[in-house]
C-alpha cells in the first residue's frame, strides 16, 4: 500500500486544468455491492472534457462493474455520478445515452447481414412516413464519418468488414446517438498493432472535436501512448491517478498489481535435438472444402517453444484442432516422437503425452457446472491419481486438486467448489496446473494467458518456462505479441492457413511481427 | 448440518415442489367442485385390516418397480443430454419379443428367466441403438427419431401380436401371446412378510423388485463412480469440453443409448414375469412417458428416482378407491401433472439461484488474497442447486486489498 502513494504521480484534486470548468464525468465515492461481495468501493474518478482517460486494472479489479454503473446498467449503492458538474441518476442505459454517454463493448454487437448504415441506425431510425429515411440516415452517417475521419462506407455489409472497420461502425453507432462521452471497453484486445494505431488516430479526432473518451485496458504500453490521464483500479477501488508522460509501464503495472512484476522473457535456450512433434504438410479443409490449414510443416523439439503468430482466424484454431485430434485433416502426417499419431483419437493422443490448454477455456477446458475435482479429472480420465482402473478415485482427485490449488495458486474455497465460481485467472491456473501435472511431452497452449490478470499471467509464464527447461516441447499460439516474442524460441507467422515466415524472436519487434501477420511484409527468415 | 447442507437442495426442492403441487391441485379440485379433503382422505386410506394395508403396500411397490426402471432408462440418457422419448416403444417391443421367446422355449427355471431378461434387454438396446445410429451418422435429433420410432414400435408390436406371435384362440376378446411356462415365472417375495411378522396379503409382491434394486445400485455406481460415468456426465455438461478431453462423442452417444434402451427393455418384465405371463393387447402402457416425469422428479439421480416412482405409484393406487367412492379418478392425473410442472419450475429456479450465487461468489475470489476455509465446499451433481455459493462468497468479502485473512475469518 505504501507504494501507492509514492507512484501515484499527480495529485487528483489539483487536476482541474481549466479552472472553474467542471469535469465531464466525475464519480464520487461510488460503492457497489453484490450479495456477499463488494465489487466497487469508494471509487473516485475525474475525467476532463476533451481528454482520453484510461482506466487500468487487472481482470476482476472492478473495471467492468464501474463502467456498468456509469452506463446505467445498475445503480450504485453509495456515491454520486456527476456529468458536467450536475448529479445524475441513471435507471437504465437509455438514461445514460440520453445524457450523452455511449459504450463500445468489447464484443461487437452488430448484425452481420445488415449494412453499415442499417447497423448504425438500428434502434434509433430516422423515419419519414413510418419508413426508414435512408437519405437522412446516410447524410448523418457521412457527416459523422467525415467529421471524425472514420472512413465509413454506409452500404457495405458488416460481414464483409474487418475487425478494425467493425469497431469504427460501433463507434459511429454511439456517436450517431449523440454521445459526448464514449466508454471503450478493451478496444484493442481484438486488433493487430496497425489497427491499434488507426484506432488511436480516430480517438485523436474525437478528442479534437471536444469529445471525452474513457478507455478501459490492461495493455499498459498502449494506454501510455494514447491516454491523457490514467486512473488505476485495484481490488475494486481506485488506488491513484498517474500521468502517462512521467510514468513507466512498469510503474503502472506495479500500481495495478501492488507488487514487483516478472517479464515474459525466457532465459538461455534449452532446445534439445530430439523432436517431440513433427508436422508434415498438414492440410485441413473447411466445411466448404477450402483449405483453412494449408500444407503446414513444423517441428517442435524438446525444450523448445514454437510460437505461432497470426491475426485470429488465419487457421490457428484449426491447426490446434487437428493436432488434438478434434478435426480430421485432409492430408499430412503428425509424428509424436516416433509414433505416427495422424489417425489417433484425442484420448490416445492425450494418453501419449500431449497436454492441451484450449483457447476457450469455458468451451473446451472446463465443466463450469462441475466441481474443481471433477475438472481435475477432465482430460485425464485414464490416469492416476484421479482414477483407479475403471473407477473414479474421488479421494485421490480431491487430494490432488488441493495440491494443484496450493502449487499453482488457484484461489478457491476448496476442491468441491463449482468451477463457475472461480475468476478467469484462477480457472486458467487450474487448467495449466492440471495439464502440467500429467507431465506431458508436448503442450499445445492456445492463448494461455488470455483474459487473465497480470498476476496470473506471470505465474503461467513462469510455469511454461520451467516446463520448457525440463524438456517439454510447447506450441504457443497467442495474440499477445510480447508474450510470443518473450517466450518463443522460434516464431512462425500464420497467414491464410499457411506458415509464411519463420522469425527469430530475439531480433523481431512487435511492429515488424504485426507487418508479417497482416501480410504487409513478406518472406524471410530473420 | 453439513449433510443437510449437502442434500438440502436435492431433497428440499422436490419436497417443496410436491407440496406446492398438492395445494394447486386442491384448488383445481375445489374449482371443479370435488372436495379435495375427501380425495386426500381416500388417497391415504389404505384399509382397516392389516392384510388390506399390506395389499395396498404391495400394489404400490409393484407399480413402483416398472416406474423406477422407466425413470432410470430416461435418466441415463438425460445425464448426457440425450432426451430418450422412445422408452415407450423400446419397452413395448422388448416385452412382446421376450414374451414370445419365453413362451417358445422350455428351460430350467433360472435359465428360462435369464433368457427372457436377456432377450428383453437386447431388443430394448437395439431399438434405442437405431436412434443413436441416426444421430451419429445423419445428425438426426434423438427427440424426433425416438418419437417416430415409438409409433413404429407400437405398430410392429401389434403386428406381431396379431400375427406371428399370436397365442390366443381366434375370436378371443383379448389377443395375447402364448403363456410362458411356469419355469419362466418370477417367484414372488411374499415370504418376506412372514419373515417380518407382517400380514401376508393375497397379492403377490413382484420378485423383480430385487432385480430393479440391483439395477438401480449398479447404475448409481456406474454413473457416479466410474470413468464411463464421468465421460457421460462430462458429455452432458459440455460436449465440446468432453471431446477436447478425449471423449469420443459419437461412441458415447451410441453407448449411452444402448444402455438406456437396455434398461428400458426391463420395464415390462415385472408385470410379464410376475403377473401376466403373456403379452396382451391390454398390457400396461404409458410407462415410458411416465418414466420421463419420474426421472425429472428424481433429478436423474437413482435414489431420487426411487422416491419419485414410489410417489407416482402411491398416487396411482388411489385410482380404484376413488372410483369406488364416486370421485373422479382423473384428479390423480391432475396431481401428477401439476407435480411434474412444479418440479421442473422449482429445479430451474434452484439452478439459476445456485449459478448466480456461485458466480457472485466468484466475483469476490478475484479480490481475495486468501482462500476461504475448505469446509464450506459442497459436492453436487450436475444441475443440483448449490446454496453454498452464498456462504463462500460471504467468507471472502475482501475489501480493497486489506488484511484479507481477518475478514475472511470473521465472515
Amino acid at each position: 500500500m505504501a507504494a501507492t502513494g509514492a507512484t501515484g504521480a499527480s495529485a487528483p484534486g489539483a487536476g482541474a486544468g481549466t479552472e472553474g470548468v467542471p469535469y465531464a464525468v466525475e464519480l464520487r465515492g461510488i460503492t457497489k455491492r453484490f450479495p456477499g461481495v463488494v465489487a466497487n468501493k469508494d471509487i473516485e474518478l475525474r475525467v476532463r472534457r476533451g481528454e482520453v482517460h484510461a482506466i487500468v486494472g487487472e481482470n476482476g479489479a472492478g473495471k467492468s462493474t464501474l463502467m456498468k454503473t456509469l452506463y446505467g446498467m445498475h445503480r450504485p449503492d453509495e456515491g454520486q455520478i456527476l456529468l458536467d458538474g450536475r448529479e445524475v441518476r441513471f435507471r437504465s442505459p437509455a438514461d445514460a445515452i440520453e445524457a450523452g454517454i455511449g459504450m463500445v463493448h468489447q464484443h461487437f454487437m452488430l448484425a452481420d447481414n445488415f449494412t453499415v448504415l442499417e447497423n448504425i441506425v438500428l434502434g434509433s431510425e430516422p423515419t419519414r412516413g413510418g419508413r426508414l429515411d435512408r437519405a437522412e440516415a446516410r447524410r448523418r452517417i457521412l457527416e459523422i464519418s467525415d467529421r471524425y475521419a472514420l472512413g465509413l462506407a454506409p452500404d457495405v455489409l458488416v460481414e464483409d468488414l474487418g475487425v478494425g472497420d467493425r469497431q469504427r461502425v460501433e463507434i459511429a453507432k454511439v456517436l450517431y446517438r449523440g454521445a459526448t462521452t464514449l466508454i471503450l471497453d478493451e478496444p484493442t484486445a481484438v486488433l493487430v498493432p496497425q489497427e491499434v494505431d488507426e484506432l488511436f488516430g480516430n480517438l485523436g479526432e474525437l478528442k479534437r472535436e471536444g469529445l471525452t473518451v474513457i478507455f478501459i485496458s490492461h495493455k499498459l504500453d498502449e494506454v501510455r501512448k494514447v491516454a491523457d490521464a490514467i486512473t488505476v483500479i485495484r481490488r475494486g477501488t481506485t488506488v491513484g491517478e498517474a500521468d502517462p508522460r512521467t510514468t513507466t509501464s512498469r510503474q503502472l503495472a506495479e500500481l495495478m498489481v501492488g507488487s514487483e512484476l516478472p517479464s515474459p522473457e525466457t532465459r538461455a535456450s534449452t532446445v534439445r535435438d530430439r523432436a517431440v512433434l513433427e508436422v508434415r504438410d498438414l492440410t485441413v479443409l473447411s466445411a466448404i472444402g477450402r483449405p483453412v490449414v494449408d500444407e503446414v510443416s513444423l517441428t517442435i523439439r524438446e525444450g523448445e517453444v514454437v510460437g505461432i503468430a497470426g491475426v485470429e482466424g488465419n487457421g490457428q484454431a484449426e491447426l490446434v484442432d487437428a493436432l488434438m485430434g478434434l478435426r480430421t485433416p485432409a492430408g499430412g502426417t503428425l509424428l509424436l516422437g516416433d509414433d505416427d499419431v495422424t489417425g489417433w483419437t484425442t484420448r490416445a493422443r492425450r494418453d501419449a503425452g500431449i497436454g492441451f490448454i484450449p483457447e476457450d477455456r469455458h468451451r473446451q477446458g472446463m465443466l463450469l457446472d462441475a466441481t474443481l475435482w471433477e475438472n481435475r479429472i477432465l482430460g485425464h480420465q485414464n490416469r492416476p491419481p484421479a482414477v483407479k482402473g475403471p473407477f473414479i478415485d474421488r479421494r485421490g482427485a480431491r487430494t490432488d486438486t488441493e495440491r494443484i490449488m496450493r502449487e499453482y495458486d488457484v484461489r478457491a474455497p476448496g476442491p468441491d467448489t463449482l468451477a463457475v465460481a472461480l475468476s478467469g485467472g484462477n480457472q486458467q491456473k487450474l487448467i495449466v496446473g492440471r495439464e502440467m501435472s500429467a507431465g506431458p511431452r508436448l503442450l499445445v497452449a492456445a492463448h494461455p494467458t488470455r483474459g487473465v490478470d497480470v498476476g496470473a499471467q506471470a505465474v503461467i509464464w513462469e510455469l511454461l518456462k520451467d516446463a520448457r527447461a525440463e524438456g517439454m516441447g510447447i506450441l504457443l499460439i497467442s495474440a499477445d505479441l510480447d508474450e510470443l516474442i518473450g517466450l518463443s524460441d522460434t516464431l512462425q507467422v500464420m497467414l491464410r492457413g499457411r506458415l509464411v515466415a519463420t522469425l527469430d524472436p530475439a531480433q523481431v519487434t512487435p511492429d515488424e511481427l504485426g507487418g508479417y501477420m497482416t501480410g504487409a511484409r513478406v518472406g524471410g527468415a530473420a | 448440518m453439513s449433510l443437510l447442507r449437502r442434500f438440502g437442495p436435492t431433497v428440499l426442492v422436490p419436497v417443496f415442489a410436491v407440496l406446492v403441487a398438492m395445494v394447486i391441485s386442491a384448488l383445481v379440485m375445489a374449482a371443479l367442485q370435488v372436495d379435495p379433503f375427501e380425495v386426500f382422505r381416500v388417497m391415504f386410506d389404505l384399509g382397516d385390516k392389516p392384510s388390506q394395508q399390506m395389499t395396498a403396500v404391495v400394489v404400490v411397490l409393484n407399480r413402483a418397480v416398472p416406474l423406477f426402471l422407466a425413470g432410470l432408462a430416461v435418466a441415463v440418457a438425460f445425464r448426457m443430454g440425450l432426451f430418450n422419448i422412445g422408452v415407450e416403444g423400446q419397452y413395448r417391443l422388448a416385452t412382446i419379443v421376450a414374451a414370445a421367446v419365453g413362451a417358445a422355449v422350455v428351460l430350467p427355471g433360472p435359465l428360462h428367466l435369464l433368457l427372457i431378461v436377456v432377450v428383453a434387454v437386447v431388443v430394448g438396446a437395439l431399438w434405442a441403438g437405431i436412434v443413436a445410429v441416426l444421430k451419429i451418422t445423419r445428425g438426426v435429433s434423438e427427440v424426433i427419431s425416438s418419437i417416430m420410432l415409438n409409433f413404429i414400435a407400437l405398430g410392429i408390436a401389434s403386428f406381431l401380436l396379431t400375427g406371428p406371435f399370436r397365442g390366443s384362440a381366434p375370436g378371443a376378446s383379448i389377443i395375447s401371446t402364448s403363456e410362458i411356462p411356469e419355469s419362466g415365472w418370477m417367484p414372488s417375495l411374499n415370504g418376506v412378510f412372514d419373515l417380518l411378522g407382517l400380514a401376508n396379503p393375497p397379492r403377490q409382491l413382484y420378485g423383480f423388485l430385487i432385480v430393479a434394486v440391483v439395477v438401480g445400485i449398479a447404475l448409481a455406481v456406474l454413473l457416479d463412480r466410474t470413468r464411463f460415468g464421468f465421460d457421460l456426465k462430462a458429455s452432458g455438461l459440455s460436449p465440446s469440453a468432453a471431446s477436447a478431453s478425449g471423449v469420443n462423442a459419437r461412441a458415447m452417444v451410441l453407448k449411452t443409448m444402448l444402455l438406456s434402451g437396455a434398461v428400458a427393455g426391463l420395464i415390462g418384465l415385472p408385470d410379464l414375469l410376475g403377473d401376466k405371463h403373456s403379452y396382451t393387447t391390454d398390457f400396461t402402457a404409458g410407462l415410458g412417458f411416465l418414466g420421463i416425469a419420474v426421472a425429472l422428479l428424481g433429478r436423474n439421480n437413482p435414489i431420487g428416482i426411487a422416491f419419485a416412482a414410489l410417489l407416482f405409484s402411491f398416487l396411482d393406487r388411489a385410482l380404484v378407491p376413488l372410483q369406488i367412492q364416486g370421485l373422479p379418478a382423473s384428479v390423480i392425473t391432475i396431481i401428477q401433472g401439476t407435480i411434474v410442472l412444479a418440479v421442473v419450475i422449482a429445479n430451474e429456479v434452484a439452478r439459476r439461484i445456485a449459478r448466480r450465487t456461485a458466480e457472485r461468489g466468484g466475483a469476490a475470489v478475484a479480490g481475495a488474497a486468501t482462500p476461504g476455509d475448505g469446509s464450506t465446499g459442497t459436492g453436487q451433481t450436475a444441475g443440483d442447486a448449490d446454496a453454498q455459493g452464498t456462504g463462500a462468497g460471504v467468507s471472502r468479502t475482501a475489501g480493497a486489498g486489506q488484511a484479507d485473512d481477518h475478514k475472511g475469518a470473521g465472515a
